[in-house]
C-alpha cells in the first residue's frame, strides 16, 4: 500500500481514537477543526499562495447543532476507511447517495460536501487520498512523458490526439521518465489541438497541457507534480480577460476555497505568458470590447493578494485603459501557425534568454 | 282641501309607555331577530341573577328554547330565586317603569325595559298571553301560583286570565313565552354565546340550556362565592349636570342649599362650599327650592373648574380576578389562563370605573372559525355580556392597540386566546341606547390598556416557558439519536469495543431540567406565577450558541 494511503487510515483511525478516549474518561468529546471562514484564509506572500492560518473551530458533542456534523463526520470517516482499504474510489456524489443508508444523513449534497472538506482540514488529508473524488477528470496532456498507473506503463505521446487524460487519482500515478523541458498549459482545448497539429511538443520539447478552462484539482496537483518532479519551467497561455488570467492564477497561486490543500496543488513558479494587455497592443490583436462584468473584475483582481506583483498591476492597468479583450485564437489573424511559428519562441524566449526551438 | 286645526288635534293623543315602546322597539333592543332573542335572554337572566343576589341564593337556571316554526319560538325559564310576591307578578312583568328610580348604584342594568319588554315583544308578535309560574315564601309557609297573563297595552297594566295556585317546596319564578320574528344564532352574537359568556362573568351562576335541537348544555358554576351585593354611593360633584341638582332641589328636605349639597353629594366639604359660593356668587343659605336653571348651571360650571377628592369605591364590587380564572377555567379548559382585578380609576374626574380582564390560552379558548382559531374579544360591563356593537367599543379599541407581538401573539386574530375584559362601574357609558359598547373615554381606554399589557405579560413567559420546554425537548432528542451514532461509528473507526456512555448522555440531554419544566407547565391554573423561570432561556441559549461557528459559510471564490 502507498504511503499516502497508510498516512490516510492512520488519521482516520486518529479521529476516532480521540473521541473514545473522552468518553472512557467520562468528558463530552469535540474535535478541533481549522476554520475555513474568510477570517481564517490568509495569502502568504513568501510561500506565494493561500493558506488557513491558526484559527480553529470546535465541534462538541454537546452541542445541538455541532453533534450533528460530528455524527456525519464519523460516517464519512468510516465510509472513506472502507474505500482506502479495498482500494477503490467514489465520487462525491455517490458518496451522498450511499449516506441515505446512514444513521444520520444529508439534506443536500452541498452538505456532504461541506463535511468531507472538514475532513480533509482536520486530519491534513486529502480527499483524493481518503477515496474521494470529484465528478469530471482533469485536463488532457500531450507530450513526452512515460507515466505507470497500476501496472500499466505509457507514454502521453501515444494516447492519441487528445492526449493523456489526467485522473483523479493522480497521486497514484507514477512518474517513470522524461525528458522535455518545460510544460505550456492553454486555457481552451481549441488551442491544445493547434499546439499537437504544428507539433509544438516536438519544435519546443515540451508537454502541452489543455486546461478546458478552470483547472480541476486533479490538473493542479499534476501541473505541481510536474514542476516539482520533472524540474522544468511552466507557461501558462490564456484568453486576454479577467477570467483568462484568473484561471493562470489559481494554477499559480491556488483559490482560497481550497487553502487547506494548496500547498499541495499551487506552482507559485508557473509563469504567466499571455494573453496580456501588452501582448494586444505588441500584436495589433482584434479584440472586443470589456463588458462592465469584465471591468469589475478586473479592480477585483487588482485588489487581490495573488495580484499584488509589479507585473499583474501593470497588465491589469492597462487592460483597463484600453478597454479592450483578446481571445487566444485572435492570433490567427495571422495564420493558424503564427502562435506557434512567432509567439511562443518569442515570449518564451524571452523569460528564459535564449532561443527554444 | 284644507283640515281644520281642532280636527287635526283630535288625532293627537296621549301615548302611554307601552304604547310608545309598542311602535319603537328598536328602543328596546329589539332589533333585528337574532338580537331580539339576545335580549331577551339577556332580560330573563339578569333578572333572575339579581334576585338570587339579593336574596344571597346561588343562581340556579334552567332555560330551554323549543322551535315551534319559521322564526317561531316558546322559551320556558325558570329560576331558584326567592320567587315575586303573587301580587307583584303584574308589575315585574306587564308594567313598563316599574320602580325604576333614580340611584347611583353598579347594577346589571336592563337593556330596555326588562321582564315586561319581553312580554310586550311576545305579544307584539304572536298575541298571546304568557305563563308565570312564582314559588314564595309567604309568611312561614311555601307558596305556589300559576298565572296567565296578557299585558294592557293602553293602560300600561297587566290582564290575568287565568290564575291557580300550587304546592311547592322551593322558592322561584318562571315563564313560558312565545316569540315570532326572533331567531336562534350559534353565532358571536346569538344566545348561546351570551349564555356561555353570562357563566364566564358570573363563575357563581349555575345555567341548564336545553337548544331547539333538544340538545342541552350545562355550565357549571365555578365557585360557590356569591357576590358581595354592590353599595349606593352618592353621586360626585363631576358627575352631575344641571338637572340633577334641579331634582334634587326639588325631592330634598334640607332647608339649607349647601346642606342639600353637602349630604347628596360626596367628597362636597364645607370649605368646598366656600369656595363655589365665592366663584359663583350664588347664596349658599338659600333654600334649595328657590334655585334656579340658571344657578343650577352655573354650580356645575363652577365643579368642572373645581378639585375634588376622587369619588368613593366602596360601592363598587368587582368579580375579583380568582373569581374570572376560575370562570374562564371552568367554561373554556384553556392550556394557561390569568385575571387582574384594577385598582379603581375615575374618569371625567368624577366617575369611579374598575377594569378587570383575564386572558385564556389553548383548550377551548378563542372561537373556531373554518378549522382555525380565531381570537376573541369577551367584553363584559358590570358582569354583563356586550355582544354587540364590538367595533366602537372602547374594549375594542383598548385591545385592538395593544402590540400583541410584545407578548409572543404573533397576531392577536388568529391565536387561540380569548381575552375578557369587564369594566364595573355605577355609570358605565354606554355609547347608545342598546347599552352594547362602552364609550372610548381616555381614562377607561388607558386603563384597559394596563390591565390587559399586564397580564399579557403573564402570558408571553407562559408561551416562552413552553416554547423553552420544547425547544429542550427537540434538543434532548436530537442527543438521543445522535450520540449513539458518533460512539458507534467512533469505534467502528478506532477498531474498538463500543464503551459505556450513560453518563456522557445524560450530561448532554439536561434531563433533569425538562422533565421539571414540563412538571410546572401542567398546573398553570394553580399558580400562575410559578411557571416563571428566572432564568431567561432566549439568552441562555444563545450563550450557548455563541462559541459555535458556522462552518458552512465559505468563500465563494473560482472553483
Amino acid at each position: 500500500m502507498m504511503k499516502h494511503k497508510e498516512h490516510a487510515l492512520n488519521s482516520l483511525k486518529g479521529m476516532g481514537d480521540e473521541v473514545l478516549e473522552k468518553i472512557l474518561l467520562e468528558q463530552v468529546p469535540s474535535l478541533k477543526i481549522p476554520s475555513r471562514g474568510t477570517g481564517n484564509i490568509i495569502y502568504n506572500e513568501e510561500k506565494r499562495y493561500f493558506e488557513l492560518g491558526d484559527r480553529k473551530g470546535t465541534r462538541s458533542l454537546g452541542n445541538v447543532k455541532q453533534i450533528k456534523k460530528m455524527a456525519q463526520m464519523m460516517c464519512v470517516g468510516n465510509f472513506c476507511k472502507e474505500l482506502v482499504n479495498i482500494q477503490k474510489t467514489a465520487t462525491m456524489r455517490e458518496m451522498y447517495y450511499v449516506s441515505e443508508g446512514w444513521d444520520v444523513g444529508f439534506d443536500n449534497q452541498q452538505e456532504s460536501n461541506n463535511i468531507t472538506e472538514d475532513i480533509e482540514v482536520t486530519l491534513g488529508v486529502s480527499r483524493e487520498n481518503l477515496g474521494l473524488l470529484p465528478e469530471e477528470d482533469g485536463a488532457a496532456v500531450y507530450g513526452d512523458i512515460t507515466l505507470r498507473d497500476e501496472d500499466v506503463e505509457f507514454n502521453a505521446l501515444r494516447m492519441g490526439k487528445s492526449g493523456y487524460s489526467i485522473p483523479p487519482t493522480v497521486d497514484d500515478v507514477e512518474f517513470v521518465d522524461s525528458n522535455v523541458e518545460r510544460i505550456i498549459a492553454v486555457e481552451t482545448m481549441g488551442m491544445f489541438h493547434r499546439l499537437v497539429q504544428e507539433k509544438a511538443y516536438d519544435r519546443f520539447n515540451t508537454l502541452i497541457v489543455g486546461l478546458k478552462g478552470q483547472a480541476a484539482r486533479a490538473t493542479r496537483r499534476f501541473i505541481r507534480r510536474a514542476s516539482d518532479e520533472l524540474n522544468v519551467p511552466v507557461y501558462i497561455c490564456n484568453d486576454g480577460d479577467p477570467w483568462g488570467f484568473h484561471i493562470g492564477m489559481v494554477i499559480i497561486s491556488g483559490s482560497a476555497k481550497l487553502a487547506h490543500v494548496n500547498h499541495d496543488l499551487a506552482t507559485p513558479d508557473a509563469k504567466f505568458l499571455g494573453v496580456t494587455a501588452s501582448d494586444i497592443m505588441n500584436y495589433d490583436l482584434p479584440t472586443d470590447k470589456l463588458k462592465d462584468i469584465d471591468v469589475a473584475r478586473l479592480k477585483e483582481l487588482s485588489a487581490d493578494p495573488r495580484y499584488r506583483g509589479k507585473f499583474w498591476q501593470s497588465e491589469i492597468k492597462k487592460m483597463l485603459k484600453l478597454g479592450r479583450k483578446a481571445e487566444q485564437q485572435s492570433f490567427s489573424k495571422y495564420g493558424l501557425e503564427y502562435i506557434v511559428d512567432e509567439y511562443f519562441p518569442a515570449k518564451i524566449g524571452a523569460i528564459e534568454g535564449s532561443p527554444i526551438e | 282641501m284644507e283640515r281644520d286645526t281642532t280636527e287635526l288635534f283630535e288625532e293627537f293623543k296621549e301615548l302611554t309607555a307601552s304604547e310608545f315602546f309598542k311602535r319603537n322597539k328598536q328602543m328596546l333592543g329589539f332589533s333585528g331577530k337574532i338580537r331580539s332573542l339576545t335580549i331577551v335572554f339577556h332580560e330573563l337572566i339578569t333578572n333572575s341573577l339579581d334576585a338570587c343576589e339579593e336574596a344571597g341564593i346561588l343562581p340556579d337556571i334552567s332555560i330551554e328554547l323549543k322551535r315551534l316554526g319559521k322564526d317561531h319560538y316558546l322559551l320556558k325559564h325558570a329560576d331558584n330565586g326567592p320567587g315575586i310576591p303573587e301580587d307583584f307578578i303584574t308589575k315585574v312583568y306587564c308594567q313598563m317603569f316599574a320602580g325604576s328610580k333614580f340611584r347611583n348604584i353598579q347594577s346589571r342594568g336592563q337593556q330596555g325595559l326588562g321582564c315586561s319588554g319581553c312580554v310586550l315583544l311576545s305579544q307584539m308578535t304572536t298575541g298571546q298571553p304568557v305563563k308565570i309560574r312564582s314559588r314564595y315564601r309567604d309568611g312561614d309557609n311555601l307558596k305556589g301560583v300559576e298565572m296567565d297573563v296578557k299585558l294592557d297595552v293602553k293602560k300600561n297594566t297587566g290582564i290575568i286570565l287565568d290564575r291557580k295556585e300550587f304546592e311547592t317546596d322551593r322558592t322561584g319564578s318562571g315563564i313560558e313565552i312565545e316569540f315570532k320574528d326572533v331567531s336562534y344564532s350559534m353565532s358571536e352574537q346569538g344566545a348561546y354565546e351570551y349564555i356561555r359568556r353570562t357563566v364566564i362573568g358570573n363563575p357563581h351562576a349555575r345555567i341548564v340550556f336545553k337548544d331547539p335541537t333538544g340538545r342541552k348544555y350545562t355550565f357549571e358554576r365555578a365557585t360557590e362565592q356569591i357576590p358581595p351585593l354592590p353599595k349606593e354611593v352618592l353621586p360626585h360633584p363631576k358627575g352631575v349636570t344641571a338637572d340633577d341638582i334641579i331634582d334634587l332641589c326639588k325631592t330634598t328636605n334640607k332647608k339649607r342649599f349647601k346642606n342639600l349639597l353637602m349630604d347628596s353629594l360626596s367628597r362636597v366639604s364645607s370649605k368646598k362650599i366656600k369656595e363655589l359660593e365665592e366663584a359663583t356668587g350664588i347664596d349658599m343659605n338659600k333654600r334649595p327650592k328657590s334655585i334656579t336653571w340658571k344657578e343650577a348651571e352655573q354650580v356645575v360650571q363652577q365643579f368642572d373648574q373645581m378639585k375634588f377628592m376622587a369619588p368613593p369605591t366602596s360601592g363598587l364590587k368587582p368579580i375579583g380576578d380568582e373569581q374570572i380564572e376560575k370562570g374562564i377555567n371552568e367554561i373554556l379548559l384553556p392550556e394557561f389562563s390569568t385575571a387582574i382585578t384594577r385598582k379603581p380609576q375615575a374618569y371625567r374626574g368624577g366617575v369611579s370605573f374598575i377594569i378587570e380582564a383575564g386572558i385564556a390560552y389553548g383548550g377551548k379558548a378563542g372561537r373556531l372559525v373554518g378549522q382555525q382559531k380565531k381570537a376573541e374579544i369577551m367584553r363584559f360591563a358590570n358582569r354583563v355580556p356586550l355582544t354587540f356593537d364590538q367595533g366602537s367599543c372602547a374594549i375594542t379599541e383598548a385591545l385592538k392597540s395593544i402590540d400583541w407581538r410584545r407578548y409572543g401573539v404573533r397576531n392577536l386574530d388568529d391565536a387561540p386566546i380569548s381575552v375578557f375584559v369587564n369594566i364595573i362601574s355605577t355609570n358605565v357609558p354606554y355609547l347608545s341606547t342598546g347599552k352594547q359598547s362602552v364609550a372610548p373615554e381616555e381614562e377607561i381606554v388607558r386603563e384597559i390598556r394596563q390591565a390587559t399589557m399586564k397580564i399579557a405579560r403573564k402570558l408571553e413567559k407562559y408561551i416562552r416557558t413552553k416554547k423553552a420546554a420544547k425547544n429542550e425537548e427537540m434538543r434532548a432528542k436530537i442527543f438521543e439519536d445522535l450520540v449513539p451514532v458518533v460512539i458507534k461509528q467512533s469505534a467502528l473507526l478506532a477498531e474498538k469495543d463500543v464503551p459505556e456512555y450513560d453518563k456522557i448522555m445524560d450530561e448532554v440531554t439536561h434531563k433533569a431540567k425538562i422533565m421539571d419544566m414540563k412538571h410546572r407547565l401542567k398546573q398553570p391554573e394553580i399558580e400562575p406565577m410559578q411557571i416563571l423561570i428566572t432564568e431567561d432561556p432566549k439568552t441562555r441559549m444563545k450563550t450557548e450558541y455563541e462559541e459555535y461557528e458556522d462552518y458552512d459559510e465559505v468563500v465563494e471564490d473560482d472553483e
